[in-house]
C-alpha cells in the first residue's frame, strides 16, 4: 500500500508520502506548479534547466520531513512542516520571482494596506490560496491550514520550526541548490545534505527554540555556503540570465504601462479578492508568452521584447561596472546606494545620446538582498558550553559572504555589433558616455556651478 | 534616512565600534532611543535581537570602501560567545559620504541616543546582549520590566553570564529608562 504512494525523484530517490499528502499534491492548485519553471528562462543559458516548481516543492516537502525526523519533531508538527514546505511556492505566477517587482508595483496598495510593504506579493497570494482554496480545504482542515500559513508567515510554532520552512538553511534552499545544480549541469551546487540534516540541533531558551548546528556539522554547512555562492555566481547571476530576467520584467511592465494590455493589468493587480486569485491560477509561463505573442495582444513593446526572448535575440550588456570604476565616494554611493530614482532619468539620457528607445534601455544593479538572513548567526553547539556563532567558527564564511554581496551596475539595450573590433570600440564609447552621465547626475550642484562659470 | 546612513552614523557617533555583536545591540538600542520610528527588522535570536538588514548593510558599506574592518581572534572562548572580534571604523571615503548627513535632524537624534547609552555606562557586548534580549522578550510578552523581572528573565538564557554583567545590564536599562519602576 505504502509503495503506491512513492515518488521517484532524481535528487532524493524515493520520496514517501501519506495518502492525504498525495491528495494535496493531486489538487489543481498544486498541479499548476508543473507549468511554472523553477528558473524562468534560464534554459536560454542552460538548456537543461527546464525543471519546475512542482518537483522542487516535492523535494522541499521531503527534506522538511527528513530534517524534522533528524530533530525528533513530534509527528503532528512534522506533518504540518511537510505540508508547509510543499505549499511554500503555491503563490508563484508566471516567471516566479522575476515577476515579483511587477506585482509589487501594480498591486492594489489601498486594499492590501501595510501587508504589501511587509511581505512579498507571491507570498501574500500563496497564503490567500491556502486559506481559501476549496479543493485544498477538502484535504487539510481549517485549523491545519491556519497553522501552515502561520508557519510560513512566521507567526505560528516555535522559531526552529519556522526556520525549517523559511530560514538561512531551510528545506527550500537545501532542495533548490541540489536541483538547480543537477538540471543546469553546473556541478557546484552539491553539498553533503545528509550530514547537514543530521547535525542540525535545537537550542532552547526560556522564550523560544532555535535551529542550531552541532560543531560536527560545520564543514557540511561551509559546503552549503560555498554551493550557494557558486550557484549564485554561475547560475542565478549568470550574465545572460540576468538579461533575460530584466527583459521579462521590462516587457511585462511596458505591456501594462505603455501598451495598455488589459489582461496584463488584471494579472498583476493583486487586490486580495477571490476573483483575482481565480484568474491568477489560470496562468503559466507558457501561456503568458503565447498570449503576448498571440493576435489578441496589440503590437507594442511587450510583443517586441517577448518575440526577442522567444527567438533568443537578447539585449546586450552595454555597460558593466563595479565600485572600482567610481573613485569619487559620493558617486560610488550614488550608484550603489539604496535609491533607484536615477535609473529612469539615466535610461533616458543614454537613449538620447546613443539614439536608442529609452523604454528599451534597462539599468540594473546586481546585489544581494541586504535584509536576507544568512548563515552568519546560526548557533554552533559545543556540548555544554555557551554556543558560538557560525561566522566565528568558519574560516571561509566571512570572505564568501562579503564576495556574494559585491555589487555591479549594468545597462542592457537592444544593440548589435559588427564584429569584435566594432564591439570593443562601441563598448568603450558606451562606457565613457554613461560614466560621464552618471557623474553629472551624482553631482548636480557641481554641474550647475561649472555651467555658470564663464571665466576662461 | 536609509539604513546605510544609519550604519555610518552609528559608527561615527560611537567613534568606532569594537565587535559585531556590540554593533548589532547598539543599533538596537539607538533605534529604540531615537525620537522617531526607524524599523530595522530586529528579530528574536538566540543571542538577542538581530537585524539581518543592519548586518547586510554593514557588509555592503565595507564592500563600498566606506567602513574598514579589523579582526582580532581570541583563539579560545574565554567568556561570552564571540571567538573573534571585528572592529569597525569609517574610512576617509565613508566620512566624506556621511558628511552632509551630519547636519540633519535625524543624525542629531542618533547622536542623542548614543549619548544616552554612553552616559548609562556604555556596556560591553555581553552586558548589552543581556539587556537587549531581556528587554526584547519581555516587550514581546508584554510582561513587566522592573529590574527584578529583567534580572529573572536574563538568568533563563542558559548563557554563562557573570553576575556583575547581569547587574550592569539591568542597571543600564534603568538608566536609559527602558526598565519600569518596581
Amino acid at each position: 500500500m505504502r509503495q503506491s504512494l512513492e515518488i521517484r525523484d532524481p535528487i532524493h530517490g524515493f520520496i514517501y508520502r501519506e495518502p492525504e499528502e498525495r491528495d494535496v499534491m493531486d489538487t489543481c492548485i498544486f498541479q499548476r506548479l508543473r507549468r511554472l519553471k523553477q528558473l524562468a528562462l534560464a534554459s536560454l543559458v542552460y538548456p537543461g534547466a527546464t525543471h519546475t516548481r512542482f518537483e522542487h516543492s516535492i523535494g522541499a516537502f521531503h527534506l522538511a520531513g527528513k530534517i524534522a525526523d533528524a530533530l525528533g519533531v513530534a509527528s503532528s508538527e512534522a506533518q504540518l512542516l511537510r505540508l508547509a514546505a510543499l505549499l511554500h511556492d503555491i503563490g508563484h505566477g508566471p516567471f516566479s520571482h522575476v515577476a515579483e517587482p511587477i506585482l509589487k508595483k501594480h498591486s492594489d496598495r489601498e486594499k492590501l494596506g501595510k501587508e504589501i510593504t511587509e511581505s512579498k506579493v507571491h507570498e501574500l497570494i500563496g497564503w490567500h490560496i491556502i486559506d481559501t482554496d476549496k479543493e485544498l480545504a477538502r484535504h487539510i482542515s481549517d485549523k491545519h491550514r491556519e497553522q501552515i500559513v502561520g508557519l510560513l508567515k512566521g507567526t505560528w510554532g516555535h522559531r526552529y520550526l519556522q526556520e525549517i520552512v523559511s530560514g538561512p538553511i531551510d528545506a527550500d534552499k537545501q532542495d533548490y541548490l541540489l536541483r538547480d545544480s543537477l538540471f543546469s549541469g553546473v556541478k557546484y551546487g552539491v553539498y553533503d545534505q545528509e550530514r547537514l540534516s543530521n547535525t542540525l540541533a535545537i537550542r532552547e531558551d526560556e522564550d523560544d527554540t532555535f535551529l542550531a548546528i552541532s560543531i560536527d556539522g560545520i564543514h557540511a554547512l561551509e559546503q552549503f555556503v560555498l554551493a550557494k555562492y557558486y550557484m549564485t555566481t554561475q547560475v542565478y547571476r549568470h550574465r545572460i540570465r540576468l538579461i533575460t530576467d530584466q527583459m521579462i520584467e521590462r516587457g511585462i511592465g511596458l505591456g501594462i504601462e505603455v501598451d495598455g494590455v488589459d489582461w496584463l493589468k488584471a494579472l498583476y493587480r493583486f487586490d486580495g479578492t477571490p476573483e483575482y486569485v481565480k484568474n491568477y491560477m489560470q496562468w503559466s509561463d507558457e501561456r503568458l508568452i503565447n498570449e503576448i505573442l498571440g493576435s489578441a495582444t496589440p503590437d507594442g513593446y511587450a510583443k517586441r521584447i517577448f518575440t526577442r526572448l522567444n527567438n533568443r535575440q537578447l539585449f546586450k550588456c552595454i555597460f558593466d561596472v563595479d565600485k572600482n570604476d567610481f573613485p569619487d565616494p559620493n558617486v560610488r554611493n550614488f550608484v550603489f546606494g539604496d535609491s533607484k530614482d536615477f535609473y529612469r532619468p539615466l535610461e533616458k539620457t543614454i537613449a538620447e545620446e546613443f539614439k536608442l528607445d529609452s523604454n528599451e534601455v534597462i539599468a540594473y544593479t546586481i546585489k544581494f538582498d541586504s535584509a536576507a538572513r544568512t548563515e552568519s548567526e546560526i548557533p554552533v553547539i559545543h556540548g555544554m558550553k555557551t554556543p558560538t556563532m557560525f561566522r566565528d567558527e568558519s574560516t571561509l564564511f566571512a570572505s564568501v559572504d562579503q564576495k556574494i554581496r559585491e555589487q555591479r551596475f549594468q545597462i542592457y539595450a537592444p544593440v548589435s555589433f559588427l564584429g569584435e573590433t566594432d564591439k570593443k570600440k562601441r563598448l568603450r564609447e558606451f562606457k565613457n558616455g554613461i560614466l560621464e552621465s552618471i557623474t553629472k547626475m551624482a553631482n548636480p550642484q557641481k554641474e550647475l556651478a561649472l555651467e555658470g562659470d564663464t571665466s576662461i | 534616512m536609509n539604513t546605510s546612513q544609519f550604519v555610518l552614523s552609528l559608527i561615527h557617533a560611537f567613534g568606532g565600534v569594537r565587535g559585531r555583536t556590540l554593533f548589532q545591540k547598539r543599533g538596537y538600542f539607538v533605534s529604540l532611543l531615537m525620537g522617531f520610528n526607524f524599523d530595522l527588522g530586529y528579530q528574536a535570536h538566540y543571542y538577542g535581537p538581530y537585524s539581518a538588514k543592519l548586518d547586510g548593510t554593514l557588509t555592503q558599506m565595507k564592500n563600498l570602501g566606506f567602513v574598514e574592518e579589523a579582526t582580532t581572534g581570541f583563539g579560545v572562548i574565554s567568556d561570552g560567545f564571540e571567538m573573534r572580534r571585528y572592529d569597525y571604523n569609517l574610512t576617509e571615503d565613508g566620512k566624506r559620504v556621511l558628511e552632509p548627513f551630519l547636519k540633519t535632524a535625524e543624525y542629531a537624534e542618533i547622536a542623542k541616543a548614543v549619548r544616552k547609552i554612553k552616559d548609562a555606562g556604555d556596556p560591553d557586548y555581553v552586558e548589552l546582549s543581556i539587556a537587549a534580549k531581556a528587554f526584547f522578550i519581555l516587550k514581546k510578552q508584554r510582561k513587566g520590566m522592573t529590574p527584578t523581572e529583567l534580572k529573572e528573565e536574563a538568568t533563563k538564557f542558559r548563557w554563562d553570564i557573570p553576575e556583575n554583567s547581569l547587574g550592569k545590564a539591568v542597571d543600564f536599562l534603568s538608566k536609559v529608562r527602558l526598565a519600569s519602576t518596581p
